[in-house]
């Protein structure tokens, strides 16, 4: 049975429909991408399976099915306990979600304690060492930091470290690269694609990066307007698929050895 | 493919230092040598941080190198004042990374693009209206849009209004600080085969800054990878995947996704992130980051060394003195 299962949902702001009829399917250890340019919906599809659409916005048709059950008819409570612990979501700029004038160390722990009932002194240490499993250097200095003092890659990757605390099996990332250098990118989707590896975490990314979104995702969705216009295997996708738009979208990707302007 | 003649500007030993906390000093750009090339395109590589956006500032005077020279047409535009960097400015233009912020909102599209013309003296106000439209459609939008503002319009086409308001004064060079980097890749192809196209038929020399080496090495003559404040290697943007031979150049390029890359392939990014410039450690500033790190490399630091025509590359390992 599939992990999480987007049935033909419509999502609206007020009257404004902004996504119509999106259908994606995720397997257990499956890493789903969804590509588009901006304002194609992607990000929206996204936080709706996580409940935090932004003010007004609804899931107006069609139903969301994580586990065999249905997200749509949770209520507070149930929200609380599914978030962090069996889902868990990786922003664009982790260091932003943070508060800025604590120390992530306390940031963390706080979000451990959410979860679990466990002392302080134990959160901290177990966030320490959640850091130290993700492989970040130093966790104890990182835990001592604000986190305006780690560069944007390490903060993203304490964002990671935190989502992976309670080892979710959804993660759904947001743009995770797209404010980084090309280097510390790759150290991201590296580190992306041994979570699959090591822990079976199916991950659904969004980004408007295709080389990103065809290296990790299995599978590609293109979103276009809100609605999905094409998606399929990373290889009906870059290869066989005859959507024009599909086309369009693979052949202005700057690639090496490819077309030259000049 | 490079004529000497045709040396348009000429950057020679360009260093510049800013002060720091505690007495200390932050060298952004060291000792920098560079040349633009009439109607050629150099393509500027780096990390954020490393001094790209320093370097190609002191091209429009928007900022001053503490020493070296910036040679265009024979004066050293560094040293100019009033009237005669006045005149200066109409020869080198510049389009920024964001158009969202780089227009007042409150100026029509029409008085954006003839602002330039007017303060030159072009143009007199009744010809604004025509010459508007003219610009518009060099850059192919509609010569309607001069009634836009510039929050009626999306990412790309602002971008071409900037370009637009950028090619008015018809100027030789034109420096693109990353301007692309805020738009989708459709759009992005769009606005490079646009700016290909106009370089083609004006003649003009550009000067484009980017992170992605992938997508520069598709419309430079010549790109620069810059490190640390460094320039590490130039070479020749053709078989440029071929030919780049400096450890952090290969570094970039393998970061690169791209569609057609051979996807089973582990991809092994460069660990750890560039030390700050406030304490750049003596000899080669790359070592820390580098596998092929030797002795030598912690004491000396490598100069740019010509390996084939037009390609120059700052590593030990390519040394002509040989070991390593």
């Amino acid at each position: 049975m599939a992990l999480l299962e987007i049935n033909g949902i419509d999502i609206a702001y007020g009257k404004q429909v902004t996504v119509k009829d999106c259908t994606i399917t995720l397997d257990q250890a499956e890493i789903c991408s969804i590509v588009g340019e901006s304002g194609s919906g992607k990000t929206t599809v996204i936080r709706a399976v996580l409940g935090l659409l932004p003010g007004g916005g609804k899931v107006t048709k069609g139903d969301i099915i994580y586990d065999g059950r249905s997200l749509l008819s949770l209520n507070a409570r149930e929200w609380r306990k599914l978030r962090g612990h069996d889902v868990s979501m990786i922003f664009q700029d982790s260091g932003a979600m943070m508060n800025q004038t604590r120390l992530i160390g306390k940031s963390f722990v706080e979000y451990i304690r959410t979860h679990e009932k466990i002392s302080k002194k134990d959160a901290w240490k177990k966030g320490a060492e959640m850091l130290g499993r993700m492989r970040l250097p130093d966790p104890d200095r990182i835990m001592h930091s604000y986190p305006f003092q780690l560069s944007g890659g390490m903060r993203q990757r304490v964002g990671i470290a935190m989502g992976m605390t309670y080892e979710p099996k959804l993660l759904l990332a947001d743009e995770p690269t797209s404010a980084l250098d090309v280097t510390t990118q790759a150290q991201i989707v590296r580190q992306m694609m041994e979570l699959r590896d090591e822990y079976g975490t199916s991950i659904i990314i969004v980004t408007h990066d295709i080389g990103v979104a065809s290296y990790m995702g299995d599978k590609i969705v293109v979103m276009k307007n809100g609605q999905i216009e094409d998606q399929g295997g990373r290889k009906h996708i870059l290869e066989e698929s005859s959507n024009e738009y599909t086309r369009k979208l693979i052949g202005a990707v700057p690639s090496l050895g490819g077309k030259r302007y000049v | 493919m490079f004529d000497e003649k045709d040396v348009l500007l000429e950057a020679k030993h360009v260093t510049r230092r800013f002060p720091a906390q505690g007495g200390r000093e932050l060298i952004a750009c060291n000792d920098i040598n560079l040349k633009l090339y009439k109607g050629k395109t150099l393509g500027l590589v780096g990390e954020s941080g490393c001094g790209k956006s320093t370097f190609m500032r002191f091209l429009v005077w928007l900022d001053r190198p503490t020493e070296g020279e910036v040679i265009y047409q024979g004066k050293d535009i560094t040293k100019l004042k009033g009237r005669e960097l006045h005149e200066m400015r109409q020869h080198i233009q510049m389009v920024f990374q964001d158009p969202s912020t780089s227009f007042n909102p409150k100026m029509k599209i029409r008085d954006i693009v003839c602002e330039p013309l007017l303060n030159y003296g072009r143009i007199r106000h009744s010809q604004k209206d025509q010459k508007a439209r003219e610009l518009l459609e060099m850059v192919e939008l509609p010569g309607d849009f001069a009634d836009r503002f510039p929050h009626n319009m999306s990412g790309g086409q602002r971008q071409r209004v900037a370009i637009a308001r950028a090619l008015a004064l018809e100027p030789e060079i034109i420096i693109m600080d990353e301007a692309t980097s805020a738009l989708d890749v459709s759009v992005q192809e769009t606005i490079i085969e646009l700016v290909t196209k106009l370089q083609k038929e004006k003649n003009i020399t550009i000067g484009f800054i980017c992170h992605n080496l992938g997508f520069i090495q598709s419309f430079s003559h010549q790109i620069a990878v810059m490190y640390l404040g460094n320039i590490v290697e130039v070479m020749p943007g053709e078989n440029m995947a071929k030919i780049c031979c400096h450890p952090y150049s290969k570094a970039l390029l393998d970061a690169v996704f791209d569609t057609k890359m051979d996807f089973s392939k582990k991809i092994d990014p460069i660990k750890g992130e560039p030390p700050s410039p406030l304490n750049v450690p003596p000899g080669c500033p790359f070592q820390d980051r580098c596998d092929k790190c030797a002795a030598i490399c912690r004491e000396k630091r490598p100069h740019l060394q010509e390996l084939s025509p037009g390609h120059e590359v700052a590593c030990h390992l390519f040394s002509k003195e040989g070991s390593v």
